[in-house]
């Protein structure tokens, strides 16, 4: 089990029971929003908030479900809502532990996302490789049933294993419908033909539990000075194989958040963070505030909430390269740039780790870290050259001195015999 | 959140921009690249584009009655106010919406889309031997042919563009390996040899491409039995005509037969294959020359319609020194190149001795020629050339034999002049190192002499082989009303070979220079087909016609650069004579495959061609976007797909090597079509359109309606060629169902108010069969067009409604 006690408040201890959770207001947040409010009036406390969505995209949640009820209005409903507790990133812990630990709070959290946009039907898409969590999940559903919470509303736990990709929006709503997972371009957006065409308000797990507590008490959701409101579970690793979950204020710096998880940045070489499409930080950008735009601006992402620290002996080229051969394989396959672009960038790191590549090859990898998030087609794309970007930028040294013929840590084999060359038509 | 919705588009009909159009339909305009366009409500802005005549969106997966998938993202374009670009298939347009559809970005990203599936696109359009082939063989046809053992076929179909495949397997320089695809892989295949191997397996009964047409009473000269001029005379017999060919030396052959020395082509061979031509009733009349026992005159007026002049290039061109004075054979001691091969061809004796010490001037064919022959004569030889070995005209095999059999190669070396010992013979060369200077306006660097570096090589015989050119010095007189050129040759019509003087046509050496045998097959072959059309209709549009429909066909089509991948498999070398059993001798240097190499080396081929080539969208837009190169050559094998190719349905050729993912395929089956035979299979880069499970397409629910191979964009689905089967129909078991009407995917077979009354669609609408008439259907199945008019109906039916008496099917 991870380790969920240092510092990740909403999660200690773990409320698997109906009663205990309802002993720790549970369900109040639910019970006075039902009385009192209407969609509006839920739409208006979470603007009041300044809720963004935690999956990593960092979407205003208000808009997002304010265009889940314009669509409502012009094209009929009632809309769908699904939950995204996915946990695309393997290493990410943060659905697997809000689901086997806060189960209620996570369902409480779903309950008021559908009533903010009137849903009557909701899905929790779940990765079936989580086995806690969906037992824990499914156990506190049939508990709110049997207690009559849920109110009439349907809810569906969808459980599904199919890669990384299963953790895009419309991929989700593609395994959802039954069919393959693969991306589907947008626009139309889920908010305004989602399953079945019929709008469909899309949230993160994380973001929906983060309605309880705006709903119990709007005022005391607090802003870290200029970074986004609230808390963010924040997945870390060290040397160990074994992560550590934090939660922490949008906008605490990302050594903070290392040290707060216990992992030694000591004699560190750099930290990655954003999980498989993450860029890379040397030492001297581990005081960025972790939020969008901060991240954004020194060329990674939140992504899905995971920091590791790399040691020492990490080369560049070919940590970029295992992050490429990642994707490559992970891609949907649906849109050529991001099928066939990613496994030609491994390729051509392949080359150069493997210490037969040219000058030119640089070139290459700098053209298609545009190219890929320019052409395809879904956020996998436009977000998977983070990595080898950063790693060109803070550690273009490494690439230089592959190209020169040996590996600056002295870790690399080479994994390939021919570079890719260029030939004309015969 | 974007402000592109496709249902929010034009929700507020009153709004701005928003009227009816032309149908009444609510609209409202937004602009592309400036250009106003009117678009309904929910309408993609390609297909307002196209609606308006904006037909340069590339796209590789849409089809307008498919969902857009946006998989090919070539139809990227940029919107005001987006980040990204987006798919112009998939998007709405939306009222005062502002679109661009080129940019350099747009532009790169389509380019890089191309390259990326042209990376792994495991096939090719249009083979490039076939192009680099002067004669445009079937190259990959016969390869399959040989591959599969069926020679005499191989050979048949060379023979439809190249009458001579032994002969030419043997002497051709081979300009098809040169541009191989293998070559991307592995080694260039044995292109040229092969057809040698095919021919030789059935010369003494060889295949004639097509059957001999009936004769039509027209009679064709041809002067000059070389290469040029025997193609000529085979085509034109072939198309019936009656063809005498006259020819200055005793035997037929030309160049073939007394210029190339018999190592390379045993002269019985050459007679072997020649017999071909003879067959096909054309005659031969050796020892006459044009110009000196007859005249062009003489031959209309011996009542021939048209003459071929193929006198070749049969005049070597004298020594040039440095300082360009000249020396010919009238000097002491030098001897002209085509005499000395054409006597020793012949078996006359010759002024080379193992005594002699030989000098040959030149690095072409005629060159490498006479310094082996030489070699093989016992002589000391030196070959001088005045370039490197990269410039010699001569294939580097022929330069790599000529050293390992024994001569003196000297590079970058001109003649400066010729020495003489006290009694006037000659007894050296004096030669001068050259260097290649700035390219002349041919392209080619001349070389300049290097003042210092003069040296001398023994030598009593020197052999010039500076080029030949052909002998019109008598065309004055002898051939009447045709120009020459300052080079000396015939001047005719680049295309359609006829010259200044109707019916007198000219192909070959003479034609153009002194040039290889293929490219005077082609010409001969060309010739032929334009004296034929002459002869049919000798009017001068015509005649321009034809050569504006020859230029037409000879236009060299874009190629663009595809990655292959093959496993390596290493060449068949073929079997030579060793370099010690080569002295003394003028045994055949090559010595043939053998049926099993011959396989092994046909097998190599790529099949470089497809059928979809020509209509294929990849093709199209990859040469729009000028992809004559590829990033992405000589990967690993896991870098690239190399798929099976699926032919167990007897209707649909599935072949996933050339599947782009565009989907449109598995779109049609599903949405419009129904049994939803194809899927997306496998993960990430692996992933491919395939049937459900990956199984056989035969497995799978489909009804072989063919709306695949319609949208498919490229050649990886096609219509099988159907070898057609006839089957037979059991009169007496029959009892009239109707299933088999009721199945047949194609409708083949019709149902009439009398279902026993089928009639035939195949053959035309309100054509009824006669049971006894869909006994005999398989008739019916021959390959020729749906008649248009009732009486074109074959099978000598009467195309009329005859309704069956309905008590005769009761008896």
């Amino acid at each position: 089990m991870p380790d969920a006690t240092n510092g990740s408040r909403g999660l200690v201890p773990a409320v698997t029971s109906l009663a205990e959770y309802q002993r720790q207001q549970g369900f109040v947040a639910l019970q006075r929003t039902r009385e009192r409010g209407n969609g509006s009036d839920i739409l208006r406390t979470i603007r009041q908030a300044g809720l963004r969505g935690h999956g990593g995209a960092g979407m205003p949640t208000a808009d997002k479900l304010q265009a889940v009820v314009d669509a409502v209005a012009t094209r009929g409903g009632p809309p769908f809502l699904v939950v995204n507790a996915y946990d695309a990133d393997p290493q990410s812990l943060i659905a697997e532990t809000i689901l086997s630990r806060q189960p209620f709070l996570a369902l409480e959290g779903l309950a008021l996302a559908a009533l903010a946009v009137g849903a009557r039907e909701a899905y929790l898409y779940v990765r079936s490789t989580n086995q806690a969590g969906y037992t824990a999940v499914h156990s506190a559903l049939q508990q709110m049933h049997d207690g009559n919470l849920l109110n009439g509303l349907a809810v569906s736990i969808v459980g599904v294993d199919v890669g990384f990709m299963g953790g895009e929006e419309s991929t989700m709503l593609e395994v959802i419908k039954g069919r393959r997972a693969m991306a589907v371009q947008r626009p139309p957006f889920p908010a305004q033909a989602g399953l079945g065409e019929i709008p469909t308000a899309v949230l993160n797990l994380e973001t929906a539990t983060q309605l309880v507590a705006i709903m119990l008490d709007v005022q005391s959701y607090k802003r870290n000075g200029n970074a986004s409101p609230g808390t963010k579970l924040v997945t870390v690793y060290g040397d160990s194989e074994q992560g550590t979950l934090v939660e922490v204020p949008f906008g605490t710096t990302i050594a903070a958040i290392c040290q707060q998880a216990g992992v030694s940045t000591q004699g560190a070489r750099a930290i990655v963070v954003g999980g498989p499409e993450g860029g890379v930080l040397p030492p001297d950008r581990w005081n960025t505030p972790f939020d969008f735009e901060t991240l954004k601006a020194v060329g990674t992402i939140v992504g899905s909430g995971t920091i590791t620290v790399l040691p020492a002996k990490t080369c560049f080229v070919a940590w970029a390269k295992s992050r490429m051969a990642y994707l490559a394989r992970e891609s949907c396959g649906k849109c050529v740039p991001c099928r066939a672009g990613t496994k030609r960038m491994e390729g051509v790191l392949e080359g150069v780790m493997s210490d037969i590549g040219v000058a030119k090859d640089l070139e290459v990898l700098t053209e298609f870290s545009t190219y890929i998030p320019n052409g395809s087609l879904c956020g996998f794309g436009w977000n998977a050259t983070h990595a080898i970007e950063t790693a060109m930028r803070y550690f273009g040294d490494d690439f230089q001195r592959h190209l020169a013929g040996e590996c600056p840590t002295g870790t690399c084999l080479p994994v390939r015999s021919h570079r890719f060359a260029t030939k004309k038509v015969l | 959140m974007a402000t592109v919705v496709r249902e929010q588009a034009g929700t507020s009909p009153g709004g701005e921009g928003s009227r009816r159009d032309d149908h009444g339909q609510p609209s409202f305009t937004f602009t592309v690249d400036g250009q106003t366009v009117q678009a309904f409500e929910g309408q993609t802005i390609l297909s307002a584009a196209i609606a308006h005549g904006i037909l340069d969106i590339p796209n590789l997966c849409n089809d307008e009655k498919l969902n857009p998938t946006s998989a090919c993202r070539m139809c990227l374009v940029h919107v005001d106010g987006q980040e990204r670009p987006l798919p112009s298939c998939n998007t709405p347009a939306s009222p005062n919406m502002h679109v661009q559809t080129k940019s350099d970005e747009l532009t790169h990203i389509r380019r890089t889309n191309l390259e990326m599936i042209l990376s792994d696109h495991n096939a090719y359009c249009q083979p490039p031997c076939q192009m680099g082939c002067p004669t445009h063989i079937d190259i990959p046809g016969y390869l399959e042919l040989i591959a599969k053992g069926q020679d005499r076929e191989a050979a048949r179909l060379v023979k439809e563009v190249l009458p001579f495949p032994y002969i030419l397997g043997l002497v051709c320089p081979a300009p098809c390996q040169e541009v191989c695809r293998r070559a991307l892989v592995d080694e260039e295949i044995a292109i040229c040899r092969m057809h040698g191997f095919a021919a030789e397996q059935s010369i003494d009964d060889p295949p004639t491409p097509w059957p001999q047409e009936a004769s039509t009473g027209k009679k064709v000269a041809v002067i000059g039995a070389g290469p040029a001029g025997l193609t000529a005379a085979y085509y034109l017999a072939l198309k019936g005509h009656a063809v005498k060919v006259f020819d200055m030396m005793p035997q037929a052959g030309g160049m073939t037969r007394y210029g190339i020395p018999e190592y390379r082509l045993q002269k019985d061979m050459v007679d072997r294959e020649l017999e071909g031509v003879w067959k096909l009733g054309v005659e031969f009349q050796g020892n006459v020359k044009l110009g000196k026992d007859f005249t062009v005159d003489d031959l209309f007026a011996a009542g021939y319609d048209a003459v071929f002049l193929g006198i070749g290039a049969w005049t070597s061109n004298p020594i040039t020194f440095v300082d360009n004075s000249e020396a010919d054979e009238s000097t002491q001691g030098v001897i002209n190149a085509i005499s000395y091969l054409m006597d020793k061809t012949q078996g006359f004796s010759v002024p080379v001795d193992p005594g002699t010490e030989v000098v040959v001037l030149g690095g072409g064919f005629t060159a490498f020629d006479c310094t082996r022959t030489s070699l093989r004569l016992g002589a000391k030889v030196h070959t001088v050339y005045r370039r490197g070995r990269k410039e010699m005209g001569a294939t580097p095999e022929e330069v790599e034999d000529g050293q390992a059999e024994g001569t003196d190669l000297q590079l970058f070396g001109a003649p400066v002049k010729l020495l003489q010992d006290e009694k006037g013979n000659l007894n050296g060369i004096e030669v001068i190192r050259m260097k290649l200077g700035e390219p002349d306006a041919s392209g080619r660097r001349r070389p300049l002499p290097e003042p210092g570096t003069e040296f001398t090589l023994h030598c009593d015989t020197v052999i010039p082989a500076f080029g030949q050119a052909p002998d019109v010095s008598y065309f004055p007189t002898h051939v009447k009303g045709v120009k020459t050129s300052k080079w000396k040759t015939v001047v005719t019509d680049p295309w359609n070979f006829m010259t200044d003087r109707a019916g007198v046509f000219s192909g070959g050496d003479c034609q153009m220079g002194a040039k290889t045998v293929i490219e005077c097959v082609a010409q001969g072959k060309l010739a032929a087909r334009a004296m034929d059309a002459y002869l049919r209709d000798p009017s001068p549009e015509h005649m321009q016609q034809v050569s504006k429909l020859i230029e037409a066909e000879e236009r060299k089509p874009d190629l663009i650069s595809i990655v292959p991948y093959k496993p390596v498999e290493p060449k068949v070398k073929m079997p030579m004579l060793p370099y010690e059993q080569r002295v003394r001798n003028f045994k055949l240097i090559e010595m043939g495959y053998t049926p099993e190499q011959a396989k092994r080396e046909s097998a190599r081929c790529l099949q470089c061609a497809c059928p979809a080539a020509g209509q294929c969208d990849l093709q199209m837009y990859s040469i729009e976007y000028g992809l004559t190169d590829n990033r992405f050559h000589d990967g690993e094998p896991n870098d690239f797909h190399d798929y099976e190719v699926d032919i167990s349905h007897s209707f649909i050729l599935r072949d996933p090597n050339k599947c782009i993912n565009c989907t449109q395929c598995v779109r049609v089956c599903h949405d419009v079509i129904g049994p939803n035979c194809y899927g997306m299979f496998g993960q990430g880069f692996d992933t491919i359109v395939s049937t459900p499970f990956n199984v056989s397409l035969r497995e799978t629910d489909c009804v072989s309606c063919g709306a695949c191979v319609q949208v498919c964009p490229t050649g990886s689905l096609m219509m099988a060629e159907r070898e057609l089967v006839k089957y037979d129909f059991a009169l007496d078991r029959c009892i009239f169902c109707g299933d088999c009407v009721e199945v047949c995917p194609h409708g083949a077979l019709g149902e009439t108010p009398n279902f026993e009354l089928s009639f035939y669609n195949r053959i035309g609408q309100g054509v009824s069969l006669h049971m006894d008439d869909l006994a005999r259907a398989p008739e019916y199945l021959v390959p020729q067009r749906v008649p248009r008019k009732p009486n074109d109906v074959p099978g000598g039916l009467t195309p009329i409604i005859r309704p069956l008496p309905a008590r005769r099917i009761r008896e």
